[in-house]
């Protein structure tokens, strides 16, 4: 037996086996992929938000709807 | 390509190679194994990176991941070491293929013991060209190393190889030097 021949032996004794690749192979791929990257934000282009009297009025009005609310409740009970 | 065919391609392509460098690295079958997953895994989830490079760069990404993994695996392999010597214990030897002839065996375990002996470079590039079946140029990408590199740790390993069949084959001759 040449060198070359003990050597391919060798590599025969330590070599991966197919069946042991395949059980590898489908282990990962069980395996869930990375999420990925969050996409970037888009830019905020051109808006300026609500008019402070818009904020104003929506406040005092449902406030006005939770008294009035709570009222009919307190009756009816 | 899909995303498992791409992968699919990736892991033949590569998974012999790596697994030949464990091999080389840690001297242990199974515990390469686990490392050549571990590569693998890393591939799979970082697949796009990838795909965008050639076949030498992707190469070279898997060999990047499987050298920094190995420097992990050294100090592990390390720790086990001093714990089997701690408990007088010896790592059981992989034993010869039963097919082969009793002559034959001896000379693989000849040079299988020669192997575990070469210093861990020419012990890997070696492992990688015998078990890998890569070339001195892929070997050379894989390792960062250059070509002339690649070819002298073969020749000096299989130097060594050939010294120890010869000692084998004839034990005087180097009870006479």
């Amino acid at each position: 037996m040449s060198l070359d021949d003990a050597l391919a032996a060798w590599a025969g004794t330590v070599r991966l086996d197919d069946e042991t690749a395949a059980a590898i192979y489908q282990r990962i791929v069980a395996t869930p992929a990375a999420p990925a990257a969050p996409a970037p934000a888009a830019p905020v282009v051109g808006v300026t938000g609500l008019d402070p009297r818009w904020w104003r009025d929506f406040t005092v009005d449902f406030a006005a709807r939770m008294v009035s609310s709570t009222r009919a409740t307190a009756r009816a009970a | 390509m899909g995303r498992d065919a791409e992968f699919s391609r990736l892991y033949a392509a590569h998974r012999d190679a790596v697994h030949a460098y464990f091999v080389g690295r840690t001297g242990d079958r199974a515990a390469a194994a686990d490392l050549m997953q571990e590569v693998f895994l890393r591939a799979w989830q970082r697949l796009p990176e990838l795909t965008d490079r050639s076949p030498d760069g992707q190469r070279a990404w898997i060999f990047t991941v499987a050298r920094n993994l190995s420097v992990d695996a050294y100090r592990h392999e390390r720790a086990r070491a001093d714990t089997e010597a701690a408990l007088g214990r010896l790592p059981v030897a992989t034993p010869p293929p039963a097919s082969t002839t009793v002559i034959a065996a001896e000379r693989v375990a000849v040079v299988g013991e020669a192997i575990r002996r070469l210093p861990e470079r020419q012990r890997v590039t070696l492992s990688m060209a015998a078990a890998g079946g890569m070339t001195s140029a892929e070997i050379a990408t894989a390792l960062g190393v250059p070509a002339g590199t690649v070819r002298y740790r073969l020749s000096e390993a299989r130097r060594a190889l050939a010294a120890a069949l010869a000692s084998y084959d004839d034990p005087a001759s180097t009870e006479e030097r």
